[in-house]
């Protein structure tokens, strides 16, 4: 009885040459190789780009402080010593500038006229003493002697330059400043609150008007800001509530009291945003109240009637309720010629300066600029504030950036945003150049950073992985990576058991042949 | 940059100062109403609403970059002079229709563009910085802003340039480089009170006075079909002109009680007109009379042209309702015969036929309901999903092949997933005669991403446009008489639409499947096969 001829490795399936130990960790090992090379190709196909921001350099930016320098030349033709008055006035001056506030960002320094002629130097703005009255024109400003000699404190002369060279106070809210932009819409609109019921104002010459009376100041504002000019009329613009009747002089009027004012604007009804530009839109109504409402004050807190009918809204623009005379026939269609509409673009010119910041001339002081209301002094003061609220933006900006992206680790950075974010440095670089130089040149530079910041911030490509966490992804495919990773665990172990087991073995057999040695010997 | 603001102040002051010293661009507003009462019972009503600004042209395209004049207007919408000047718009034609328009029964509409959903066309200058495809987005995203409607869709995948079915209405300025049309349309957008507010905030006296008060909502898309539109032209004395309209057929007869078709302001649009709108300088409301004299119309009208009678609003301060009646009529009685058909020159049917979600044959049926022969224009705008096989058009007349009838033929194939097919071509109807015309189609196959929301609706296609041509004997196409406009109704195409909830399927089967194969392969690998020693020889002894 003998078994048939099997082949040796039938019988010890350890002798199939794949069946050996090491191919079978080698098949194994390899793997694992695979699984491990893998790995690298895996990290990088799904990994989300994440350029390094140049973080040291914008935390570097809240350190710097963007400082201009003004010099004042003091010419007193004689009346009081001039290098004395320039003393007196840089220890008042340098003890102002020191408690920071308003003057934020100044450096001012006094200079006599006679140590030399300063007014070619950058920031040089000349005061002339003499038997003037108070007046400014370019950067020159012309103050009465009659403070200089009788009061041996100068501080109300000093009080008229702080206005005119920081009339910004820092507690002053400036909710009602419109934010910086390179261009603005200006939308001129006269709505009718019903037209159909009489009465109503059906044209106005608002070219004439706005080239009498706006353009001027556009003009010398050009520096800051370009503007495009539209306007409209609509004829049926009912308020979203009914003002209160009230009785003037015996006579029936109605009234809108303060608290109306912040709701004054029905934008459900009037039709007054503009879709196709994303510049932003100061508004200029001029608002005809409906013959039956008419007329229309505005009422002060006590409910008495206010003498003023023109009010803003910060920083969205300004309204001037007009409330056309009584024509005899009911049906008598009014046209307002650019005369009739003087007192409103008064009324809408001072809101336009309001609104874009443009500081006011001390009470005391006239200008006497030619061709315009508006003087070198007034411009610079807005010049600046706009280049420190620019500069002061975008260093927010481009911290909050760096922030958000250490914050956030699934958030991408591309190349677009990177290159944003160093351009808007460069350009902020410049703005500590230029602003020894020129002040236009800076507010460029800082507008540049200023929208390069922002643009940045809003790069969309920043969002593309919030919504779709990796997690989603491993979900779906768990049922592949968790059933493949059983067996390959499961393999390494059993591996690893046998492996410590033969070595013990071996390590058994060995100590065994050494204690037979031992005994032996 | 400095020099450049300057330059633009000085440039804009230039401007005004001009604009100062020349007259005011003088705007006119006019608006009508017309009623007719329609042969099957229902009442067609059209509005019309025409601003226009004398002296005006529209924006040179080579101006784009530079600063534009300042847009001052009365009455003409700035919302819309806005989207006009800043993409350069020469002329424009945007309408929103729902429901199908029928021509056998209603005759011609007033306004030639019915066709379903919202379809915009319009003839631009080229040149400047901006191409005009880059205008053409613009356009059409700014429309989609404006009147709350998706002509955000209409992109390169919808947009042809079919010029001579959709030739200019009003002048093209002579500039240096040649107009370029582009058109789109979108059957499957709908119209509604989202799409008219808009529309009527764009009106001076807006619904609140004049004709625009009887636009109510709640009346107007309650009818039988409903459609509005908006027409910028350059008229060649009146300079630029802009007309909304808003067209409906009412159902008088539906909702009266008695089946009567006595119609009022009241009864089809809920309200009379309570206020004139003091800034329109003619505000006119003209009733067609119909042919049997059995109706009464109150009240007594201002003239009577022929069979129009002509209501003047203005300087009238009584409020004003117009209203018909037929006295002798107890119910209204439907005519069993199709109407008059001589009034329309052609009648239309078109088909999708074959039930396979690969292929299809499109069928068009023209009839020439006129003694003489007739010319028609004939465009087909498909989106990619349907392509026309050329060699499988085939047109039948009397029953026999007549492909001679068809000439100039352009075809622009489409382009998957890029572009849509354009066909026009020209066919020739012999008189009082039926023509087929056939043409194989294939449908796509989509993306996964490409399906709509509803994917098992299927996908409306646009309406061919057909263009009815008067040609003598000497005179080419283009110099022939036009007839306006004829849409076809809109088709709806099904494709091949798959299980949605199948990526994931997919995913989880084949996981599963590649795990099987792996765990196999990987355990007959990497086992450790061992020889059992059973108890042999005993096993051997019982055997034996």
């Amino acid at each position: 009885m003998s078994s048939p001829q099997w082949p040796s490795s039938l019988k010890d399936p350890s002798k199939i040459c794949f069946e050996s130990t090491q191919t079978r960790r080698l098949v194994l090992g390899s793997y694992w190789a695979v699984v491990l090379l893998a790995l690298p190709l895996w990290w990088y196909t799904t990994s989300i780009e994440r350029l390094s921001l140049p973080s040291s350099r914008v935390l570097g930016l809240f350190e710097r402080d963007l400082r201009f320098q003004l010099h004042l030349q003091l010419n007193t033709e004689g009346y009081k010593d001039a290098a004395v008055v320039a003393r007196d006035w840089q220890g008042i001056l340098d003890q102002r500038t020191a408690l920071g506030g308003r003057w934020e960002g100044l450096d001012v320094y006094v200079h006599p006229k006679k140590h030399g002629d300063f007014s070619d130097v950058f920031g040089t703005y000349t005061v002339n003493m003499g038997p003037y009255k108070s007046s400014a024109q370019d950067r020159q400003l012309s103050l009465t002697t009659a403070n200089v000699l009788t009061d041996d404190s100068p501080t109300t002369l000093i009080d008229t330059l702080s206005d005119l060279l920081a009339p910004y106070a820092p507690s002053d809210s400036h909710d009602c400043v419109v934010q910086y932009a390179p261009r603005y819409r200006l939308a001129f609109t006269m709505l009718n609150e019903d037209a159909a019921a009489g009465q109503a104002v059906h044209g106005w010459d608002i070219q004439d008007a706005i080239a009498q009376h706006i353009s001027p100041h556009l003009l010398r504002l050009s520096v800051l800001h370009n503007f495009t000019i539209e306007s409209q009329v609509q004829f049926h613009a009912p308020l979203a509530f009914k003002p209160i009747p009230i009785s003037v002089d015996g006579r029936a009027a109605h009234g809108l009291m303060p608290e109306d004012l912040t709701v004054f604007v029905n934008s459900a009804q009037w039709t007054l945003s503009s879709s196709v530009s994303n510049d932003p839109v100061l508004h200029f109504i001029l608002y005809v109240p409906s013959v039956t409402q008419r007329p229309l004050y505005i009422l002060n807190a006590d409910g008495t009637t206010s003498r003023s009918t023109a009010f803003l809204l910060p920083q969205w623009g300004g309204i001037v309720l007009f409330n056309p005379p009584p024509p005899s026939d009911l049906h008598q269609h009014t046209h307002l010629s650019s005369h009739s509409l003087m007192p409103i673009m008064n009324s809408f010119s001072t809101q336009l300066l309001a609104l874009l910041g443009v500081p006011p001339l001390p009470p005391a002081v006239r200008c006497t600029q030619s061709n315009s209301s508006l003087t070198d002094w007034q411009l610079d003061a807005l010049l600046r504030r706009r280049i420190l609220e620019n500069v002061d933006k975008s260093t927010k900006t481009l911290g909050s950036i760096v922030q958000l992206v250490d914050q956030i680790e699934n958030m991408p950075v591309g190349p677009d945003v990177r290159g944003d974010v160093q351009d808007a440095l460069i350009a902020l670089d410049k703005v500590f150049v230029s602003s020894r130089n020129s002040t236009i040149e800076t507010l460029l530079h800082s507008s540049q950073a200023l929208s390069l910041a922002s643009r940045a911030f809003f790069n969309p490509g920043m969002l593309a992985l919030l919504y779709f966490p990796a997690e989603h992804k491993y979900a779906v495919y768990t049922p592949l990576f968790a059933s493949v990773a059983v067996p390959l665990l499961a393999a390494v172990g059993r591996e690893l058991i046998a492996w410590r087991r033969s070595r013990k073995q071996r390590a058994e057999s060995k100590g065994g042949e050494q204690d037979r040695r031992e005994r032996n010997g | 940059m400095l020099a450049g603001w300057r330059c633009g102040a000085c440039f804009t002051l230039a401007i005004w100062a001009t604009l100062g010293l020349a007259a005011v661009p003088r705007e006119r507003f006019q608006e009508s109403l017309i009623i007719r009462p329609l042969h099957d019972g229902k009442v067609s009503s059209q509005f019309s609403f025409l601003t226009s600004v004398q002296d005006a042209t529209p924006r040179n395209p080579e101006t784009l970059g530079l600063e534009d004049d300042s847009q001052h207007y009365t009455v003409f919408p700035l919302a819309l002079g806005q989207i006009l000047r800043e993409y350069a718009i020469t002329e424009m034609h945007l309408t929103l229709n729902a429901g199908k328009w029928n021509y056998d029964q209603w005759g011609y509409p007033n306004e030639a563009g019915v066709g379903t959903g919202a379809e915009l066309w319009a003839w631009m200058g080229d040149g400047g910085l901006a191409t005009v495809d880059q205008r053409w987005q613009g356009l059409r995203n700014a429309l989609a802003g404006l009147f709350c409607a998706s002509l955000g869709s209409l992109d390169e995948q919808r947009t042809t340039s079919p010029v001579l079915t959709f030739a200019p209405e009003g002048l093209l300025p002579n500039w240096t480089r040649p107009h370029q049309l582009r058109h789109a349309s979108l059957p499957s957008e709908h119209v509604c009170t989202e799409n008219l507010t808009p529309f009527l905030k764009l009106l001076p006296c807006k619904s609140q006075s004049g004709i625009a008060s009887l636009l109510n909502p709640h009346q107007l898309f309650d009818a039988d079909w409903h459609g509005m539109g908006v027409h910028v032209w350059l008229d060649p004395i009146e300079g630029v002109k802009v007309r909304l309209t808003f067209q409906s057929v009412f159902d008088p007869v539906r909702n009266s009680l008695g089946g009567r078709r006595d119609w009022s302001f009241t009864s089809i649009f809920g309200r009379t007109i309570e206020k004139h709108c003091p800034v329109a300088q003619t505000s006119s409301i003209q009733i067609e009379l119909p042919d049997d004299k059995s109706y009464t119309l109150s009240p007594e009208p201002t003239r009577v042209d022929v069979n129009i009678a002509l209501f003047d609003l203005v300087n009238r301060t009584e409020p004003f309702e117009a209203a018909m009646q037929w006295l002798g009529e107890a119910t209204f009685e439907y005519p069993l015969n199709a109407g008059d058909l001589s009034h329309m020159p052609l009648s239309v049917r078109r088909t999708l036929r074959g039930s396979s979600q690969a292929r299809g044959q499109l069928s068009v049926v023209l009839t020439n309901n006129w003694p003489t022969e007739m010319h028609v224009i004939y465009l087909e705008t498909m989106p990619w999903l349907l392509q026309f096989y050329l060699h499988t058009l085939r047109i039948y007349c009397n029953g026999e092949p007549c492909d001679h009838l068809i000439s100039n033929i352009s075809y622009t194939p489409p382009v998957p997933h890029a572009r849509p097919t354009m066909f026009q071509s020209v066919l020739t109807v012999p008189p009082k005669t039926t023509i087929y015309l056939t043409i194989d189609v294939s449908k796509s196959f989509l993306r996964y991403t490409e399906h709509p929301p509803d994917a098992q609706r299927g996908w409306d296609l646009p309406p061919a446009v057909l263009v009815p041509l008067r040609v003598r004997e000497n005179q080419t196409i283009d110099q022939g008489t036009r007839y306006p406009r004829i849409y076809t109704p809109i088709l709806l195409v099904d494709l091949a639409t798959p299980d949605f909830s199948m990526p994931y399927n997919v995913i989880i089967l084949s996981c599963t499947l590649i795990t099987l194969i792996f765990g196999s392969v990987f355990n007959l690998l990497t086992r450790k096969f061992v020889v059992v020693q059973l108890d042999g020889p005993t096993k051997d002894k019982n055997i034996n």
